[in-house]
């Protein structure tokens, strides 16, 4: 009786089925009887897989020359050439991507997607750059990442910021490394690709917003040398990090420092560190209770972010598709005569429940809950750490280039009258 | 202190690009408009100002859907639609009103005062007092009829499903089909996307067809012979435009066109050789998307339009 049943109703939706496909043959198609020949889809070709390893080729072979010229030859001509043939092939010719900042998005999708299939090129200009990094410093920024390269070319008459307003703009890119893996982890966007100032030169499209905004930060860095790399890269945080516990960083001078002070102003990103001979050292107490109070001190910090975060976690998701799509069905907000707005009425023609919608936003919203609580604590510990390194004196006798902050520019090396005989 | 400026005013620039990048994610509203929508607003705003005709009469029709529309000689007007036949004096008073079993797509009279009504797939002749006279075989399970044209005892039919023009003795035998695709006597085939699909016989005595694919008019002799045609196919107000335009056509009594139009919603008038003349109605007297506005000319050289939408036949004359 069951299977009688299943076949009558089955044998019922097959009769729905084609009374559908009536209704749709009822009226023939559009068609042209003129000549015309509806032309085939044509997608873009993938990047021949040729290309994409000369490409890897040309990262590995730049990076190696340029941490060659750094930290061998120390030679400011050839990182200036370099940066010249960076800006040409990967900016220019490669349109800007895939480039090493942006890979942070698609390596933390891949992370976090199963179904996002990474390519090989993403992961090595993710890679790469930050294991040379870990040898030899930030020679990446030098002079093979375009970004850095096309601000190094304008940065005409760099002026010194001051230390503290570094620290404090400094945080900047630690937020939006944050923001762009939370949204990228969430599949949401990829906001340094969206946000991306130069590739619209590249490709000499940028929308009119998108070139100003590339033109205001190149002018900026005719006085600010690089804000783009100092104040912004995300992937600056990640290559600052590593840079710290690099193996071979350049120095200003090849042999002991004689204290001569003319690297002082040399570098045109505030990246060299004084010497700081305090007269009178911090006793061993006040350096306890320091250490005791940062100790306290970032935890809460974190706690502290991460409960703001959490707070934060419905505006954050609101411009994720699926948040925004449960959003306008539940409150359309627009007058009655109004036409519906088209994700509405896209997600009305696919025939989904609304019930989908809400679950598919609520998961999100789920995703972006705990998102928002590392972010927020990661924001903490940012600030923690901020605070920290200006409250604990580092002993330095010598002009050094601060490891993290340090592009590997080469700049300063020609300010210093030490030489090594040849 | 040059310097001090110089600083400030860079810091200033960096920060506003952080404050456009923040407020541009977050704070900048999604656009919603489809982007797929074909744009027709720079056409319609085209239009408002070069109409000569100014409408004089609207008479409001009882039926629930309206198809199709013709007049007499006597200036009587006549609205076929679901279920029923409206007869108006030419002061829009009705005279008759009758229910049909079904929907009369296209309707036209006969000299002898006889209702021919085009429903779906075949024909019925009906008389003024609301008696069916007799109904047509199928024209097969395809058809879709969209216009008569009736001129003594020739009948033509128009077929946008088959795409072809019937020509049939009155009685209902078909003396032959008229505009099938023949590359050796020139007729180029009925391109006809949509179900919209006119016809009509000129002073001349001549039947003219409306090619919407083409966005032409074909001149035939009633043996299926291709005496001439007229294209206009363009996005100005001269021409026709869209998949299938124009949508309904008829003769003003000097043998004018009057043409009307779907999706750019609007009335105009061209000489027998297409040269545009004049904009009889324009796309703001209509609601958007207004389709099916089928039209007539009466005895006192009046232009009818039927308004589906608003369930009207709104008359027009020269201002």
């Amino acid at each position: 009786m069951k299977k009688t049943l299943a076949i009558v109703f089955l044998l019922f939706l097959f009769a729905v089925q084609f009374m559908d496909s009536y209704g749709i043959q009822r009226f023939p198609k559009p068609e042209f009887e003129s000549g015309y020949v509806q032309p085939e889809t044509l997608l873009p070709n993938p990047r021949a897989e040729m290309l994409a390893i000369l490409d890897i080729a040309v990262l590995i072979i730049s990076l190696s020359v340029v941490s060659w010229l750094v930290i061998k030859k120390r030679n400011r001509n050839g990182v200036f050439w370099m940066s010249v043939f960076a800006l040409a092939y990967f900016g220019f010719y490669r349109e800007g991507c895939v480039c090493s900042i942006g890979s942070i998005q698609n390596v933390t999708l891949a992370l976090f997607d199963n179904s996002y299939l990474i390519s090989i090129s993403a992961i090595i200009f993710f890679v790469a750059p930050l294991v040379y990094t870990a040898f030899f410093g930030r020679t990446f920024c030098a002079a093979v990442c375009p970004f850095g390269a096309i601000q190094d070319l304008v940065a005409w008459s760099p002026q010194k910021i001051g230390s503290r307003l570094n620290a404090v703009l400094g945080v900047i890119p630690y937020i939006y490394l944050g923001l762009a893996v939370l949204y990228a982890a969430t599949g949401t966007d990829f906001i340094i690709c969206r946000y991306d100032p130069f590739v619209g030169i590249w490709r000499f499209n940028a929308s009119f917003g998108m070139f100003v905004f590339g033109g205001i930060l190149l002018i900026v860095g005719i006085f600010i040398a690089r804000p783009y790399c100092r104040f912004l890269c995300p992937y600056g945080v990640l290559l600052n990090w590593v840079s710290r516990f690099s193996r071979k960083h350049i120095t200003i001078t090849p042999a002991e420092c004689i204290q001569c002070r003319l690297c002082e102003n040399s570098c045109p990103y505030d990246a060299i560190d004084m010497p700081v001979t305090t007269k009178n050292p911090e006793d061993k107490g006040t350096m306890a209770r320091k250490l005791i109070f940062i100790t306290f001190l970032i935890p809460i910090l974190m706690l502290l972010g991460g409960w703001i975060g959490s707070k934060l976690h419905e505006p954050l998701a609101g411009v994720n598709v699926k948040v925004r799509l449960a959003k306008q069905i539940l409150n359309p907000g627009t007058p009655k005569n109004q036409p519906e707005t088209f994700e509405i009425e896209a997600f009305k023609s696919a025939g989904k429940q609304q019930s989908q919608a809400f679950a598919e936003a609520s998961a999100v919203l789920h995703k972006f809950y705990i998102g928002s609580w590392i972010l927020g604590g990661f924001i903490g510990l940012v600030f923690g750490g901020l605070i920290a390194g200006r409250l604990m004196t580092k002993h330095r006798t010598d002009y050094t280039p601060n490891k993290g902050t340090c592009l590997s520019c080469v700049r300063c090396v020609d300010y210093c009258p030490v030489k090594l005989p040849k | 202190m040059k310097q001090k400026i110089i600083i400030s005013s860079a810091l200033v620039l960096l920060l506003v690009l952080v404050a456009f990048m923040v407020k541009d994610f977050f704070f900048s509203k999604p656009d919603n408009t489809n982007p797929y929508r074909f744009e027709l607003d720079n056409i319609r705003e085209g239009d408002t100002t070069k109409a000569v005709y100014s409408e004089t009469l609207q008479i409001k029709t009882t039926l629930e859907e309206i198809h199709g529309l013709t007049t007499d000689s006597l200036g009587r007007i006549y609205v076929s639609g679901k279920d029923g036949i409206e007869i108006f004096n030419s002061s829009g008073k009705v005279e008759t009103k009758f229910k049909i079993d079904s929907t009369a797509q296209c309707i036209a009279i006969s000299q002898n005062g006889k209702i021919f009504i085009g429903v779906k797939d075949h024909i019925e002749i009906w008389d003024k007092s609301g008696n069916r006279l007799s109904r047509w075989a199928s024209l097969g399970a395809d058809a879709v009829i969209t216009s008569i044209a009736v001129k003594g005892e020739d009948i033509f039919i128009a077929d946008a499903g088959q795409k072809v023009v019937y020509h049939c003795h009155v009685k209902g035998y078909l003396f032959n089909k008229i505009g099938l695709k023949d590359p050796a006597t020139g007729v180029p085939g009925f391109i006809i996307p949509s179900p919209y699909f006119d016809l009509g016989i000129s002073k001349d005595g001549n039947l003219w067809v409306v090619n919407p694919g083409r966005h032409s008019f074909e001149k035939y002799k009633s043996d299926g012979t291709l005496l001439t045609s007229w294209v206009k196919a363009s996005n100005a107000m001269e021409g026709f435009c869209g998949c299938c335009n124009p949508s309904n056509f008829a003769f003003l009594n000097d043998s004018l066109f009057v043409t009307s139009e779907k999706g750019i919603e609007r009335v105009k008038i061209y000489n027998t050789d297409g040269t545009f003349l004049a904009v009889v109605a324009t796309p703001d007297q209509f609601e958007e998307g207004t389709t099916g506005l089928d039209l007539a000319v009466d005895n006192q050289n009046r232009i009818l339009v039927l308004d589906p939408a608003k369930k009207l036949v709104r008359i027009f004359e020269p201002k």
